[in-house]
Parts: structure tokens; C-alpha cells; sequence
């Protein structure tokens, strides 16, 4: 309860579980600094005990506090309420396209199950008792693997993309953007195998180029770009063998 | 009260570094043991492990050696490192490296020639950390969380530990008793082997870097079980972290080092430099001393308007920051913080916890069967960790702890029967918020935080402890009579807060009693009543037991003398 406290935001909370919910509204003081999880804080903390929330590293690090936040997908430790606020009003809700545990935590076990159907894991040659291989930095390999490396998994594009909305088997853009880095990891042995995974029916095909993943990753990753480049992988490779089998 | 009860040959409690390689090592040693791994969080992404910003030290470029790396942990611990955990440290850790980037498909900095890049960090002789940008420990735990996630083991996210269960007899380890956070059920899991792996993290202090999921529960309940702590006393501060006010939880997360490495200013509130009065490294001093300096200025009241201090980078050029430490600058952006042109209100932090359970190198506790490893345990770093041992020590321990554990539970073919009076007492006590009128638990939490910071935090003397003691008792005593405003046991927050209160106040009741008996300064823990650093010779370490459940203080502190087996005092392996 800081003096600077003047000014009160308007917040409007979605409570309930897999069985559905509805809105409770909340008056919050206004602080110079307050991100969207410090609203959710102050709400549990001095409003209401029972508000269910998830949060961990409150730096942008883990991926944890995603929310819906007027709409959008954000990290909310790291949205600032300035940023987003109008009217004095905000709306939280948790992440679209997972099911709700309570309130506003997610269950987000669909979302690395996919991980794992995309192969999302590295396979290598080399073991423990070997040196690290030298790899240039500059190599366009490497740089298409960095280019999609640094997700933290948070979600943030699987809520916003329509065509899990619509299939709920799609792998969604996260588990493809990190079989894209894999498929250009040149240490990597398992690329043919993973190709096929994300080949299928609920694979990268299904992508619609909507670009939504691409609009609110808060790390500025493009998936949409690394599913294109899946696309083009999958479609060599089905050239390639079906010259193959014709002339076998 | 009704309890599920499960059974398993392993059981890892955490997802960091330590319970990741942990879960790996041991499914890799024998597939066909029973693995289950509970984590309070989500797996992965809770902990402090992918908080990692600096990197991995690890004696592998060409003119470095194990034994300079262990030369520098030693000094940097000030001479209080158990050895044999040192070297087994830095000798392990090469390994560690190459099995996460050729098994686990890490990939970290290269130079133009694709060999792999060291950078230099403070307190090394050598350039020797490896990393990824500063994001070194997002790579580490990703690459991990995905390999551990395609092995079929039991997966227990969102469980909180709440007793460690030894056998009726007290002679073995038994079990864990868990709450499933998402239900509010409590489960039993007897397991053949345990892994204490759910890290420290001091957040008991009113500025502090660890993710909010941390509150010493591990270490709790390791007193709970009868185990000795060691270098209690000795909490690591950060000086750069972020001042925002108390009512965001962006306050005390971590600025990083580079910055003053970079040349960056530290301003008073009239906005002169100061640590050039401290010390003639000025700003580029090392962790300590920045930190002591800056808590002296606050306490002389030159202050800013949050009460701490600024950094300042513009002078260095904004553009120029702006390109060299991009995360930084966007993060400060995103709190509303102009880092590159302007200045940001920064407050030394509490950053890491060097005590823990007392361990052999192999992982081993004074009770058979449970295993600790990371930053539960205690010795690896002595009385100050370096930037870059934090994440070698828990992965490479974690993976030890597999190996250790699968070969013990390989040869077991039965499970030990948990005390059922402690898991009844364990259930009743997690009860009791649930049994009493609501409270408020934010002036209790409050109150811990200002008082290990005022007290017993950068700088100690022994009438601030002794005052903090007391006002601990009372602090307890009032959180037993603290209930909660929702009787929701499903999903609940602020049932988990008071739980987190509980284990704080018992691990700093730990710490308090720790810095009251060492009468000497050394690495984090500063006595301005004893400001000498004490004679290397008779250096000792403090081993501290308790009994939560008695009142008043009941720490018993005692000191052991550092075992030299491997280099003393004046000595050094580097020839």
C-alpha cells in the first residue's frame, strides 16, 4: 500500500476450471513499477487468497506466467501495465488453446507432449568421452539452428496460433521451430526420423502462415519461418524418394 | 488423515541442473529401474539453474588444467572448500561439458574457428567459463528438460515435498511425503533411493535473485531428519539488483556483472560515484566488496528514492550498450527502465546459498539411502561460490547422484515401511493454516525479509543477530497462528506461501545461529564486529543441527576443523 498509490486499475479476472468459469473484477492500486504479475500478486496476496496463478523466475527466463492479457498471449513478469492498460482496465485469462487447471494456470502437458511427437530431442554421435566438435559459428547451418534456438517454451505461440485452435492434434509451432533448429544441427543423427514425424497429418503442412506465433514471441523468434522451412525439407525429401523408388 | 501411497526405485526431488542429470544418469544405468521425479513447478522451468547468465567453468582450452580451476575454487572459498568435493568438481565437470554438448546437444559459444569459447569471469586465473551469450543456463535446462521428458519416468510436476520419511527405526530413509499442489492431496512415495535436489536460494532476504518458487524446503526438511548443516553462515550477495519498489516482484532480480566490467558507474542518490572511497578497483571490484559498499551507502542514508543506489552505463555511449548487452537493455525497457541512456535503481541481492547438507564427494548423507545434490548441498564452494561453479557443481553432482542411485536401488529388491507418526505429523502441520482464524501473512513475511536483511545480511554484528533471534522466535510463533482466507486446499497459493514462510523461518533461524558463532569475516559472511579474516592455518567450517518442533532457540552450532587433503594454506598446485 504505497502513497503513490493514487490512481486504481480496473482488473477483470477469469476464475474457474475445466469446467468452465466466468469474470471476477478487482480494484488494484496503481504503482510506477507493476507488471501484469504483479497485478495478479496483489490481487492474491491483499484481495483475494484463493486466485491460482503460476509464475517462477519473474525475469522473461522460464516461461511459466504466460497469461491472455487483453487478448494477447504475454509474459506477464515481464509486461509492464503502462504498456497495455486502457481505460484504467485490464483483462487476464489464462493462456488459450490448453486446458485450465484453475484460474489462471494452464495445463501445459499437451504442449510438451508435442515436443516429444516432434522429435524435439537431440540424437548424437559422439559421447561424453569425446572432445567437442569445432563448428563455425558463421556456418549457414549453424546460423539457421541459432536463428530458432532460443525458445523457453512459454506458450506464448501455441495460444496465439488458430490452427490448434482448430486441430487440436497440430503439433503447433513450438515443438516444429525447435525440429527446425535440429534439422540444421549438423552433430545431429536423427533428422530422417524426425522429418517424418512432423510430415504427418497434424505436422508442419497444416501450418497456415497466419503468422500469429511470429507476432508475439517475446523473444522475436519466427516459427512460421522455421515450419516454411520444414515445408521445404519434407517435400525434397518426398522428391528425392520418390526419384528414388522409380528408379530403384 | 487419508494419504495415496506409490512406490518407486528412485525418487528426485527437483528440475534443475542436479535432479535433470540425476534422472538421466540413473535411466541410463539401468533402464529398467522405476524412476519418478517431483518437482514443485513445472519440470524445467522452475529453479534456479536456467537463471544461469554467465556460464560453465570447466578446465578445457588449451593452457588451463583441472588443478588451476581447483586452485582458484579453493582461494575463492576462502579456504574453506571440503577439498576431495572440489577437485571431484572441477575434474568432472570436463567430462560434464562434452556430454552436454555430443549426448544432450547443447551448443555453446564458439570462436571463429569453431573451437569452443572461454570467456573470463571474476575470481579466475584463467579464461575458462563456457556459455551461451548470457542466456548459458536456458541452453542447459532446455536441452535437458527435452531428453528427460522422452524417457519413461513418472513425472510429478507441481508436487511439493513436505517431509523426508525415514524408517520406523530412524536407521534408513524411506520415503517423501508430497502434496499435488494442483489437488491439495498429499501421496506418499517410498522409494529405495532419494535425491535432494530442490536447491537453496536465500529468499528469505528482503532483495533477492532466486526464482519465487524457492524457499529452502529442502534444507528444512533435511533439519527435520536430524542432518547436519555446514557454512550455514554463508549466503552470497549480488551487488546489481534491480530496485523497483516493494510491491513488484521485479525487484532483486539480477543486473548482471558485465556491466560494471564494461565500465559502468555506480551513483549515489546525489548521483556522485562512490566505490572509488572502497576500494581502488572502483566499480570492477569483486562481488563482496561491491556489495559491502553499497550496503554501507544505503545505510548512511545516500540513497535514491527506493533506497539503494543507481547504475549508470551512458557514458559509455547508449548505442553502445545497447548492442553489448541487448538482453539487459530490453529487459529494463519491458519494467519500464531506460538502462542504456538513463539510470536504474540497483540494491545488492541475495544470490546463492553456499551451506547445505553436510555430503561425501559421491553425493552421500549421513542417512543411507538419501542422496543431496546441488545447491542443498554444502563444501563445493566454502565461504564464496565462483560465477560459474554454480551450475558445474549441480549437474555435475546431479549425475553422480544417478549413478550412485541406480546402482544402490539395483540392488535392492525390497521397500523400507516410512514412520507413519512422521508422516501423520507431517500432514497435520502443512495442515494447520487450514485450523486457524485468517491472518496476515504478508506482515509476517514482511517482517522476515527486513530482518535478515537488516541483521543478519551484507554486514553482521553480533547485537543485530542476537536481536534478529529473538524477534524469530516471535515470528514463528505467529505464523503457527496464521490461517488462510480460502479453505480451498486445490491450487492454493497462498497456502504454499505460508508453507514457504514455515521453511524460511526455520532455515534462518539456521543461518542466524551460523553467523552469531563464526567470530571471523571470511567470503560472504562479513562480522563488522570481527572484520579479520582469522588464521587460514586453523581454518574450520560450522556444522549447525536444530529442532524445529522446540521452541525458542534451539540451533546447536558446532566447528570443524578444514581437512587439508589435498593443499594447505601457502600451498598451491599450480607450479
Amino acid at each position: 500500500m504505497s502513497d503513490s498509490s493514487t490512481a486504481s486499475i480496473t482488473v477483470h479476472v477469469w476464475r474457474g476450471n475445466s469446467e468452465g468459469g466466468s469474470f471476477d473484477e478487482f480494484q488494484v492500486p496503481q504503482q510506477p513499477s507493476q507488471t501484469i504479475l504483479d497485478i495478479v500478486t496483489w490481487i492474491q496476496r491483499n484481495l483475494d487468497a484463493g486466485l491460482s496463478y503460476r509464475f517462477a523466475c519473474r525475469v522473461g527466463m522460464c516461461g511459466s506466467c504466460a497469461m491472455m492479457v487483453n487478448g494477447i498471449p504475454r509474459w506477464t513478469c515481464r509486461t509492464h501495465v503502462n504498456k497495455v492498460m486502457r481505460d484504467k482496465q485490464l483483462t487476464i485469462e489464462p493462456l488459450r488453446n490448453l486446458p485450465v487447471i484453475k484460474d489462471l494456470a494452464c495445463d501445459m502437458s499437451e504442449f510438451f507432449a508435442k515436443w516429444n511427437q516432434a522429435q524435439g530431442q537431440f540424437q548424437g554421435s559422439t559421447t561424453r568421452d569425446e572432445k567437442i566438435a569445432p563448428i563455425s559459428p558463421c556456418s549457414p547451418e549453424r546460423e539457421a539452428a541459432n536463428a530458432a534456438i532460443e525458445c523457453i517454451n512459454c506458450a506464448i505461440c501455441y495460444a496465439s496460433c488458430d490452427v490448434v485452435a482448430w486441430n487440436r492434434d497440430y503439433l503447433g509451432p513450438a515443438a516444429l521451430n525447435r525440429a527446425w533448429s535440429l534439422q540444421n544441427d549438423v552433430r545431429d543423427t536423427a533428422g530422417e526420423s524426425r522429418l517424418a514425424a512432423v510430415a504427418g497429418d497434424a505436422g508442419c503442412h497444416r501450418c497456415h502462415s497466419q503468422q500469429g506465433c511470429a507476432s508475439y514471441c517475446p523473444n522475436e523468434l519466427n516459427p512460421t519461418a522455421s515450419i516454411a522451412g520444414l515445408k521445404r525439407l519434407t517435400a525434397s525429401d518426398f522428391l528425392r524418394r520418390r526419384y528414388r523408388s522409380r528408379h530403384a | 488423515m487419508q494419504f495415496q501411497t506409490l512406490k518407486t526405485d528412485v525418487l528426485i526431488l527437483g528440475s534443475g541442473g542436479a535432479g535433470l542429470f540425476a534422472a538421466l544418469h540413473a535411466s541410463r544405468a539401468n533402464p529398467g529401474l522405476d524412476i519418478t521425479i517431483a518437482i514443485k513447478g513445472l519440470l524445467g522451468k522452475c529453479g534456479c539453474t536456467r537463471m544461469v547468465q554467465g556460464g560453465y567453468n570447466v578446465a578445457l582450452s588449451p593452457g588451463d588444467s583441472v588443478e588451476r580451476h581447483f586452485m582458484d575454487t579453493i582461494s575463492g572459498g576462502k579456504w574453506l572448500p571440503d577439498q576431495d568435493m572440489a577437485m571431484r568438481l572441477c575434474e568432472t565437470a570436463v567430462i560434464r561439458v562434452q556430454e552436454l554438448e555430443n549426448e544432450l546437444g547443447c551448443f555453446f559459444d564458439r570462436n571463429d574457428d569453431g573451437s569452443l569459447h572461454h570467456k573470463a569471469f571474476a575470481g579466475q586465473t584463467f579464461d575458462r567459463t563456457v556459455h551461451k551469450g548470457d542466456l548459458t543456463g536456458i541452453e542447459i535446462i532446455s536441452r535437458l528438460m527435452e531428453q528427460v521428458r522422452a524417457l519413461p519416468l513418472q513425472m510429478m510436476e507441481e508436487h511439493r515435498a513436505l517431509a523426508l520419511l525415514p524408517s520406523r527405526d530412524g536407521d534408513v530413509l524411506a520415503g517423501v511425503l508430497l502434496v499435488d499442489m494442483r489437488s491439495g492431496e498429499f501421496r506418499v512415495v517410498k522409494a529405495k533411493t532419494v535425491l535432494l535436489a530442490t536447491g537453496g536460494g536465500p529468499t528469505m532476504y528482503r532483495y533477492h535473485t532466486p526464482s519465487g518458487d524457492k524457499s529452502m524446503d529442502g534444507l528444512a526438511m533435511s533439519l527435520r531428519l536430524g542432518l547436519g548443516l555446514r557454512d550455514m553462515e554463508m549466503v552470497q550477495f549480488h551487488p546489481t539488483g534491480l530496485l523497483a519498489g516493494r510491491d513488484t516482484r521485479m525487484t532483486g532480480t539480477v543486473l548482471e556483472e558485465g556491466l560494471r566490467g564494461a565500465g559502468g558507474y555506480l551513483l549515489d542518490g546525489q548521483g556522485e560515484r562512490f566505490m572509488l572511497n572502497y576500494d581502488a578497483e572502483g566499480e570492477r571490484a569483486t562481488r563482496d566488496i561491491v556489495s559491502r559498499a553499497i550496503y554501507a551507502e544505503m545505510r548512511a542514508g545516500r540513497t535514491t528514492s527506493n533506497g539503494g543506489v543507481y547504475i549508470a552505463m551512458s557514458h559509455l555511449g547508449p548505442d553502445l550498450v545497447a548492442a553489448k548487452f541487448p538482453g539487459m537493455v530490453k529487459r529494463c525497457a519491458d519494467c519500464g527502465f531506460d538502462l542504456a541512456a538513463g539510470r536504474v535503481e540497483v540494491v545488492p541481492t541475495a544470490h546463492y546459498f553456499m551451506g547445505g547438507v553436510v555430503v561425501t564427494t559421491d553425493t552421500r548423507t549421513a542417512m543411507p539411502g538419501l542422496f543431496v545434490a546441488g545447491e542443498d548441498a554444502g563444501g563445493a564452494h566454502g565461504a564464496n561460490r565462483l560465477g560459474g561453479n554454480g551450475v558445474a557443481n549441480s549437474t555435475v553432482f546431479g549425475g553422480i547422484a544417478g549413478d550412485e542411485m541406480a546402482a544402490q536401488a539395483s540392488l535392492q529388491n525390497h521397500w523400507v515401511e516410512p514412520d507413519s507418526e512422521v508422516i501423520e505429523a507431517a500432514m497435520e502441520r502443512s495442515m494447520l493454516p487450514f485450523r486457524q482464524a485468517a491472518g496476515s501473512i504478508n506482515s509476517i513475511r514482511d517482517r522476515l525479509l527486513d530482518l535478515m536483511w537488516d541483521d543478519v545480511g551484507v554486514l553482521r554484528d553480533a547485537d543485530g543477530i542476537k536481536r534478529a533471534q529473538v524477534e524469530m522466535v516471535a515470528l514463528k510463533t505467529e505464523l503457527q497462528a496464521c490461517g488462510l482466507a480460502d479453505d480451498n486446499r486445490v491450487f492454493n497459493l497462498s497456502w504454499h506461501d505460508w508453507l514457504n514462510l514455515s521453511s524460511l523461518i526455520e532455515v534462518s533461524e539456521v543461518i542466524a545461529a551460523a553467523a552469531l558463532s563464526r567470530e571471523n569475516s571470511r567470503g560472504a559472511h562479513y562480522r563488522e564486529d570481527f572484520p579479520e579474516v582469522g588464521s587460514l592455518d586453523d581454518s574450520y567450517f560450522t556444522i549447525a543441527h536444530s529442532d524445529p518442533e522446540k521452541v525458542g532457540q534451539t540451533v546447536r552450532v558446532e566447528c570443524q576443523p578444514v581437512e587439508f587433503s589435498i593443499v594447505k594454506p601457502g600451498e598451491s598446485l599450480i607450479h
